[in-house]
């Protein structure tokens, strides 16, 4: 009974802890490598917009954010905003992050935009 | 005979000094610098790791700088990152207080970078032999082997800033004239006299394999365009950018 109640404790923590955990990798991705041109906040107003012609990306903006798709995001992070008919001032981060990593990615960047519709069950695709 | 004689007891002589010069270098990076800056390497593996450096690591130094532009530094130190070796502990968020209309519209510098680096400044000869100590720290010879920068590809200036700006977008982080360009990269108006060009080459083309987490992402640069950003670095160094001002 002690070893059936210890392993259903233990796989609800999993469940539990598993995406708390990748939630905090993706943060702190998001702070580390997107937050320097998108701003701490993500609203598009990096500490680098002053050198940039083009304004990063505002992903607080849900009504332009809920025009785009998950598969569109994941590209312009993974091949850069070139692959989206956006600006070369995208870089591709293919080679500095993982698959998972760029999936968790596109996770953090609909909280910051469209937590409402998440919560609500859109399926963004 | 006399002549070998002589030879032989200079020599003894002189190496306790050659030792001393030696040791000078290596003792003060063991004891002054290595509070700070990693020596030993491994570089951080993980993001929490990254964000943990205090300043840059040199356990790639002789793979990295040109000697003479250590000698210099280390007696006159100044800013390399506007933003800092560790960006997230030196921007702030807009702020809040400004009228959006006229203030600015975006996350600013605070903090440490503010105020000229507070860094050690060595005496000339302590700086030499520093610099000497460094040089050989090359444990990265492999990702350097065969980078041989390609002097034929040269670029005007005017090229290069388009490279630079418009077609891999370099400006949007780094600084290609004091104040002209982003904040968090390195100033690349003194990188062509401070690095390598092996070095820039080999960076420039997969900066994860020197830094696993760093935050410069691969820009897939066609080789004949690499070897054209390095040139224009070199010929972007010459340029005496204190004139202007």
């Amino acid at each position: 009974m002690r070893l059936t109640s210890m392993i259903f404790v233990t796989a609800a923590l999993m469940l539990i802890a598993t995406p708390a955990l990748h939630a905090e990798e993706a943060y702190l991705n998001y702070k580390s490598y997107c937050m320097q041109c998108h701003g701490m906040h993500g609203q598009g107003d990096g500490v680098n917009v002053p050198a940039m012609n083009v304004r990063p990306r505002d992903h607080s903006d849900n009504k332009y954010m809920m025009t785009r798709t998950n598969t569109e995001i994941y590209k312009a992070i993974k091949f850069g905003g070139p692959a989206v008919n956006k600006s070369v001032k995208m870089p591709a981060w293919g080679d500095t992050f993982t698959e998972e990593e760029i999936h968790q990615l596109v996770g953090h960047i609909r909280t910051l935009c469209c937590e409402r519709e998440i919560i609500r069950g859109v399926n963004f695709k | 005979m006399k002549r070998f004689l002589l030879l032989a007891i200079l020599s003894v002589a002189m190496s306790p000094a050659l030792a001393s010069a030696g040791d000078m270098g290596a003792n003060i990076l063991n004891q002054r610098c290595s509070t700070c800056h990693n020596l030993t390497g491994p570089a951080p593996q993980t993001i929490k790791d990254l964000w943990k450096r205090d300043a840059p690591d040199l356990f790639y130094a002789g793979n990295k700088f040109r000697r003479g532009w250590l000698v210099e530094w280390l007696q006159k130190p100044v800013r390399i990152r506007p933003a800092g070796v560790n960006y997230l502990r030196t921007i702030n968020s807009t702020p809040k207080n400004l009228d959006p209309k006229k203030g600015q519209k975006y996350d600013v510098l605070w903090g440490s970078v503010l105020k000229p680096l507070q860094h050690l400044k060595l005496k000339k000869e302590e700086a030499e032999a520093v610099a000497d100590a460094l040089m050989e720290l090359k444990p990265h010879d492999d990702l350097i082997a065969g980078m041989m920068l390609d002097k034929s590809q040269q670029v005007s200036l005017e090229k290069g800033e388009v490279l630079i700006d418009k077609v891999y977008g370099c400006f949007s982080c780094h600084q290609i004239e004091p104040g002209f360009g982003g904040y968090t990269g390195s100033e690349l108006y003194t990188a062509g006299a401070r690095l390598q060009p092996a070095f820039m080459l080999s960076y420039i083309k997969r900066p994860k394999n020197w830094d696993p987490k760093i935050w410069m992402p691969n820009g897939n640069v066609k080789p004949d365009d690499l070897e054209k950003i390095v040139n224009y670095l070199i010929l972007l160094s010459k340029e005496d950018f204190n004139a202007s001002n």
